[in-house]
């Protein structure tokens, strides 16, 4: 028994799941900083991204057809980019339809909340009515998934795995450097800081929040291709990512980016780890204790450290 | 005062039950229990109704769809016989296959006061949540695939099951596997179902000396089963047995293709559909399955059926079909022997139910006393994927 390469390929299974949890964790605290409530709504703009990729990638490459590799590279892009826009077009509308009308009217937040339900139970049932209810529809398969790209001994990461962490990383690289050097970076901190004062200094808040939706339904529409891709996809899909996602976020320190990430990836480290410890040998505690665990580190954190692990406030992430 | 409502109801639900018991043996005492409703039985043109419960919706609807149009069938070509002096109607209940919808769509059925028989629930879970409802009302039922080991002895007073339960399937399936592997990982999906399977394959596994491993992923809240599949290869098990459903039997199918796993990969009835293979694609290749059930595309007896169904459903019959074909007949054989006999009551139509001797396409379909099919009775078919397609490998007791 090898204890140690069996933590690795755990731990690999973790960065990988960590990963997507981290995009999407970083939509809801985007708008957690400019907005200061919680879109329940970004699961479905994650969901919304997988089956937006679908029509595209299923447009341009047959099931069990094998392109070569420059092919490959060309469709995972066009998988992420349109994924992304679908994304970042329902978020948009979301924040048009859902959010800007209450606020605009001054609405109490609980308002914000239920109209964030109402819109949510509204797209899942939206793409089951047009697609289908099933709950196992696959992306076509044209490249092989499952090829070992680093094999060290019985420890390796599968090509899908790479996929989703080289994508997941540079997106977040983006995002990073999006947030603390460019001028709408500037506005969306100078928003999430103070609103009123950015209003004053001449930033438009309306403009502002909208591009913050829009990035973020982004994120998390191209986590929704990835996630697809990977696994499954169906018009209920984002419930339970989007519930981890959102406790990813308030792990990490809701409103901090960075935050985000590493509240992330930890908490996809937690889960596919601490349930299957000792790694040698399966039946310690078992993965049925995957969200008790999860959430008992969260609580954790929390006791200790009441903002999260970074802290709150996207002004003072960058 | 606000126990008042709540008393009258006991009362009501007593006085009913007192009713119902006193015309289940009285063939002239028509329609005293007030619950027969539609019980004008001398009226050639009387319309019964056969009530289906089952998934309809959601996950696992696949399942449901395969039985209420088997039940659908029994139903048209009952319509078609004039000689049998009154006219079938289908009532759908959609209880998504999950405990918690289940007493909704139960009430639905108890309401329609025409309904002399129930077909379903599909899955356990359901079937745990209202099979005391529907016994207390009188209401037969005649279940086509919910295949927990424990439903018959939960007093359910008018409990009927047309195939062998997991008690009967799961140990026929470790006998199978005791001849193949040495260590076998079982993995329950934490449903009534994958839990009685789980344990009925594991203690019969232990008895043939076979080493067990048991670990569990719940299949409403596991998205990703790459952790479970990694555990499953990290065991050094050279079988699997997946107690769940077929939907996320191919997430897990998937995920064990992705870790690698190259042992045998077995599970039961649950998985046993289309939705597993068109969802695991390649990856649920060589998966075998063994199931209480008849392949109504072999079984010789259900020739006629599988036309019939293929013609009026353009598909062919599936996992389950033919069973809930055969429940449906038999109320209908029921309710036509309790017109025979005088008086169409729901306790009438459960009294004939319980004593019938109805050759079916699945089995001569007989119930002992506790509502299952004999002991012995009902053939433990195994199956496999083979080219995108579930085949037959026969009887398991005799499979390679």
């Amino acid at each position: 028994m090898h204890p140690v390469q069996d933590f690795l390929n755990f731990l690999i299974l973790g960065l990988t799941r960590g990963s997507l949890y981290a995009l999407i964790a970083l939509g809801y605290t985007l708008v957690y900083g400019v907005l200061q409530l919680i879109n329940f709504a970004h699961s479905e703009v994650f969901m919304s991204g997988a089956f937006g990729s679908y029509l595209v990638v299923n447009s341009v490459v047959e099931d069990g057809s094998r392109p070569p590799w420059y092919g490959v590279l060309a469709v995972i892009i066009l998988g992420l980019t349109s994924g992304g826009l679908v994304g970042a077009g329902v978020a948009w509308c979301l924040e048009r339809v859902a959010y800007r009308p209450l606020r605009r009217r001054g609405a109490p937040k609980l308002a914000f909340l239920i109209s964030a339900i109402g819109a949510s139970f509204f797209l899942s049932q939206l793409f089951g009515k047009l697609f289908n209810r099933l709950n196992n529809n696959n992306f076509p398969s044209f490249f092989d998934q499952n090829k070992h790209v680093v094999q060290i001994g019985g420890v390796y990461i599968t090509l899908m795995q790479a996929i989703i962490m080289v994508s997941a990383l540079i997106m977040m690289v983006f995002l990073d450097s999006l947030v603390s050097r460019t001028k709408l970076g500037r506005s969306i901190r100078a928003v999430a800081e103070d609103a009123p004062t950015a209003a004053l200094m001449g930033v438009n808040i309306d403009k502002t929040i909208s591009r913050t939706f829009v990035i973020g339904g982004f994120l998390g529409g191209a986590a929704g291709y990835l996630y697809g891709s990977a696994l499954f996809f169906s018009n209920t899909m984002g419930f339970i990512p989007g519930v981890k996602a959102f406790a990813a976020a308030v792990l990490g320190g809701i409103g901090n980016i960075r935050g985000a990430m590493l509240g992330g990836l930890l908490l996809g480290v937690v889960e596919a780890t601490v349930p299957t410890a000792p790694w040698y040998k399966p039946g310690w505690i078992g993965i049925e204790w995957t969200d008790v665990v999860a959430f008992l580190v969260l609580v954790l954190v929390l006791v200790v450290r009441p903002t999260g692990i970074l802290g709150e406030r996207l002004g003072r992430a960058a | 005062m606000r126990t008042r409502p709540l008393a009258k109801l006991a009362a009501v639900g007593v006085i009913g039950a007192l009713a119902l018991t006193g015309c289940g043996s009285s063939k002239d005492d028509n329609g005293s229990g007030g619950l027969s409703g539609g019980g004008g039985s001398k009226d050639s043109n009387a319309t019964y109704t056969i009530a289906f419960e089952g998934p309809l919706s959601g996950d696992n609807q696949q399942l449901g769809i395969n039985e209420v149009n088997g039940v659908q069938l029994a139903i048209d070509q009952a319509n078609k016989d004039t000689s049998l002096g009154f006219k079938l109607k289908l009532l759908k209940a959609d209880d998504g296959g999950v405990p918690e919808k289940a007493p909704a769509a139960a009430a639905q059925v108890l309401q329609d006061s025409t309904v002399m028989g129930v077909v379903g629930p599909s899955f356990s879970g359901a079937s745990q949540a209202v099979g005391k409802k529907y016994g207390d009302a009188g209401l037969t039922i005649v279940n086509p695939s919910a295949s927990n080991g424990e439903l018959q002895d939960q007093g359910f007073k008018t409990w009927h099951r047309v195939m062998p339960n997991d008690f009967a399937e799961g140990p026929a399936a470790a006998d199978w596997l005791a001849k193949k592997a040495k260590k076998v990982i079982v993995v329950s999906d934490k449903s009534a179902y994958g839990d009685g399977v789980a344990k009925a394959v594991s203690d019969e596994l232990k008895k043939k000396g076979v080493s067990v491993i048991n670990q569990a992923a719940d299949q409403t809240t596991t998205k990703d089963y790459g952790p479970i599949a990694q555990t499953v290869k990290q065991s050094g098990a050279d079988a699997l047995f997946y107690a769940g459903y077929d939907a996320q039997g191919a997430q897990f199918a998937k995920a064990l293709k992705s870790v690698g796993y190259n042992g045998i990969r077995m599970s039961g009835n649950g998985v046993k559909s289309d939705v597993f293979v068109q969802g695991a694609k390649a990856d649920g290749e060589g998966w075998y399955m063994s199931c209480g059930c008849q392949d109504a595309t072999v079984a010789p007896a259900a020739k006629d059926f599988a036309s019939a169904y293929q013609a009026m459903f353009n598909t062919p019959p599936s996992t389950y079909s033919p069973e809930a074909f055969d429940a449906a007949n038999i109320v209908i054989q029921a309710i036509k022997t309790a017109k025979e006999s005088g008086t169409v009551t729901r306790q009438a139509v459960n009294d004939a139910v319980s004593k019938i001797d109805y050759k079916g396409i699945t089995a001569d379909i007989k119930f002992a006393a506790n509502g299952d099919l004999p002991p012995g009775e009902g053939t433990v078919n195994l199956f496999q994927v083979k080219g995108g397609k579930i085949v037959s490998l026969g009887d398991i007791t005799q499979a390679p």
